[in-house]
């Protein structure tokens, strides 16, 4: 696996189930926890079998960011055009959670095919939500315009109290990102993994791909920002998107890999340490190898001359052995 | 955000399948099969000196770091494409290969719970064998790879009898009959504390039962295709195989009623696409008799089940034995046969009766003992009972101040995992 994927595995796993033993249907009341302190809460009730409550807490926005009623802007607009009518949104939402939907499984629609894209679309939701901001915004630059009423810079929210930045224009989204890594080890692995990042861009297949750059201090598009925004242990990476990036289909998948950015880099720093400790243990075995091959063997250390004047210093033994 | 104030990760990593899932919920999120497809291609290339063909290989040798699968992703790759070797992490309960491991870990954490390790506390288990070098190198790849902020590793079989507490309200002392599928042991536990010295293992399992399977019906000519018997005997064995009470008997009710008994298995051969269809006949109850009768499937090891579990009590302290003779808990996908826990529990009833009685005639019936309570608990979680104790175990309060740090283990390294204090009991 080398990118993400959009949707939570565990939630299309649990509503396919459920589409599908629809009448079988138990009790259900689980939550769980996505990276970057995504929280859900998955529940039906035997009352009726159709009606799954899901609610979505989202990470604490820092100061900067736009917020709505617990909702980056454009969430409701966007939750509305993903899912239509299948899918009511509950106000208040349950304690402790920034969004509750409330799911009608029979309405899916009867096409296979279908029902199963729109429950990966409900598996998406995350995408849906945190990801709508960005959504309007990549929107407006594939029509080449800039949304009205927005700020030069524009702070969205990355991870919980993190936010990274956009500078909208007609004809290109820069976008920002500073890196923050809570360990000294992965601050270095995280370092130099995106100077390979902006390294490998310049590699003639990606010609197309958005440029990047890294920087240890922060770039110029970030001169409005707070200062405790500034701060980044691991640099600062920009990557500037053009219209071609977020064209028809390709603006799912944009705005998806943009919005998790981090967890994208943290899950290849994970990766690139375990293989580090796959190839530290490997060359530890080879060295025990050879370190097994230095010594001598034990059955043919009993004839060696050594042993037989150790065998020497006792008297009896010395007898023994001018007998034999 | 302090990561105890999330839900703690719990994974239970078997010899057959893996469990994980969320601290707090009643079952895994994931039960998928403990295997990796790796694809080794590119590390067996051999080396060639021209700088370009370096590069090349070494940017493939990168991808091919990333490009594995696990679970029941890691079978379908493997059939399909004849690049990917299946490799098992665990064989017998103990990990017998620490780079798969590593790599299973990896993709159940970002792939299948999609957490990051950073935020999560983590409750892995391990088989009461387990050796300490073994413990550490699981602390050593939770907290050097993962970063995890607290680890406890906890003996399954405490967690079996967690997992009844919670459902019965009986106390933290019994006996755990843990028969997963590649391996089979019967725990003593005396209040949450494992009696070591009495720990017995058995050297048949779920797979011994498959392969008991597999070889009834090769021998009675079955029509399966060999590349696919050892997953249709597996099956037969979750589909249709339970226990009955007397051989003899069943044997009987076979043969007067074949059409009531015998079931068809129907299947696709996976060469030829041609469908086939056998007949699943005895072996649907004697494929958990092996528990019962060892010596139908090897001659090496003959003592029953119920046997091992009298003699595993009696080596206990003497104080605990009625308490364990009450609490028998089964636990583990292989004790899920129809009617296991019936049987067991008349068989070791018929042993301890037989030497009560013995003892009275002994002693010429001036003393009578207080009859012996023989009690084998089963719920319908059975087959992931330790998971639920964990997740019982690990959403507790107390569960935080009982992990390793990430701190503690800057502090003195790998070897704060080496003993577990579940073993330091009052024996």
């Amino acid at each position: 696996m080398i990118l993400l994927q959009s949707h939570s595995r565990f939630l299309l796993q649990t509503l396919t189930n459920r589409v599908q033993n629809l009448e079988k249907g138990a009790e259900l009341d689980c939550h769980w926890v996505e990276f970057d302190d995504v929280r859900y809460h998955l529940q039906a009730s035997m009352k009726n079998l159709h009606i799954l409550l899901l609610s979505v807490s989202l990470p604490a926005p820092p100061p900067e960011t736009i917020f709505f009623g617990g909702l980056p802007f454009g969430a409701i607009e966007a939750i509305k055009a993903a899912y239509g009518g299948l899918v009511q949104i509950l106000d208040p939402p349950r304690d402790g959670f920034n969004l509750t939907l409330k799911l009608n499984l029979s309405k899916l629609p009867p096409n296979e095919e279908k029902k199963q894209a729109f429950l990966v679309k409900v598996a998406s939701v995350r995408e849906v939500v945190l990801g709508a901001p960005l959504r309007v915004i990549l929107k407006h630059l594939a029509s080449r315009t800039v949304a009205p009423d927005m700020d030069q810079l524009v702070a969205l929210v990355h991870r919980q109290n993190e936010s990274f930045f956009l500078v909208p224009q007609v004809d290109k989204v820069t976008v920002v990102y500073p890196m923050r890594f809570n360990d000294s080890i992965d601050i270095v692995l995280a370092t130099s993994f995106l100077q390979e990042f902006v390294e490998a861009r310049r590699a003639a297949g990606l010609n197309n791909a958005p440029p990047c750059l890294w920087s240890p201090s922060p770039p110029l598009e970030l001169k409005g920002a707070p200062a405790d925004a500034l701060s980044a242990n691991a640099g600062f990476v920009t990557i500037v998107i053009f219209p071609r990036h977020v064209e028809g289909k390709k603006l799912d998948r944009t705005v998806w890999n943009l919005s998790t950015f981090h967890a994208y880099v943290s899950y290849h720093v994970k990766c690139s340490e375990g293989f580090m400790h796959t190839r530290m243990r490997r060359r530890v075995e080879s060295l025990i190898q050879a370190l097994d091959r230095a010594r001598p063997d034990l059955e043919n250390s009993k004839t060696t001359v050594n042993s037989r004047s150790f065998k020497r210093l006792s008297l009896k033994d010395s007898r023994s052995n001018s007998t034999s | 955000m302090d990561p105890a104030s999330r839900p703690a990760v719990v994974i239970d990593n078997g010899t057959g399948y893996t469990k994980m899932g969320f601290a707090g919920n009643v079952e895994p999120c994931f039960m998928v099969p403990t295997v990796v497809a790796l694809n080794e291609s590119f590390l067996n290339q051999s080396r060639s000196t021209s700088k370009a063909n370096l590069l090349a290989q070494h940017s493939a040798g990168v991808m091919a770091d990333l490009d594995f699968f696990i679970g029941e992703e890691a079978f379908s790759k493997s059939r399909s494409s004849s690049i990917y070797n299946l490799s098992y992490p665990i064989r017998h309960g103990q990990v017998d290969n620490w780079d798969a491991m590593e790599r299973f870990w990896q993709q159940s954490i970002f792939n299948y719970l999609r957490c990051d390790p950073e935020d999560h506390y983590f409750l892995l288990t391990e088989s009461p064998l387990t050796a300490p070098e073994s413990r550490e190198y699981t602390g050593e790849i939770m907290f050097e790879t993962f970063n995890v902020p607290g680890l406890y590793i906890a003996v399954n079989s405490v967690l079996a009898l967690a997992a009844g507490y919670t459902a019965s309200k009986c106390e933290m002392t019994g006996v755990v009959v843990d028969v997963g599928d590649g391996a089979a042991h019967v725990v003593p536990v005396a209040d949450g504390y494992v009696i070591g010295s009495s720990i017995k293992s058995i050297p048949i399992a779920g797979k011994d039962v498959t392969l008991f399977i597999q070889q009834l019906m090769r021998e009675r000519g079955e029509n399966v295709p060999p590349e696919d018997s050892f997953e249709v005997a597996r099956k037969v064995k979750e589909m249709y195989c339970y226990t009955c009470s007397d051989i003899v008997k069943e044997f009987n009710k076979h043969d007067k009623e074949p059409s009531k008994y015998i079931k068809q298995w129907r299947g696709i051969k996976p060469k030829t696409g041609a469908p086939y269809s056998c007949d699943i006949g005895y072996e649907r109850f004697l494929g958990p008799e092996v528990f019962f009768n060892p010596e139908i499937y090897s001659s090496e090891f003959t003592t029953p089940l119920p046997a091992v579990i009298d003699k595993c009590i009696q080596s206990a302290p003497i104080d605990t034995r009625r308490a364990l003779y009450k609490n028998i808990v089964l636990s583990g996908g292989s004790t899920m046969f129809k009617d296991f826990h019936r049987r067991l529990q008349r068989d070791v009833k018929k042993i301890v009766d037989a030497r009560v009685l013995a003892s009275e005639s002994r002693l010429g019936g001036e003393i009578k003992a207080h009859p012996v309570e023989v009690n084998v608990v089963s719920h319908p979680i059975q087959r992931f009972a330790v998971w639920f104790g964990g997740s019982v175990l690990a959403s507790t309060p107390e569960f935080y101040s009982a992990c390793h740090t990430k701190a503690e283990y800057e502090e003195y390294g790998a070897s704060i995992c080496r003993t577990n204090p579940v073993f330091k009991g009052m024996y």
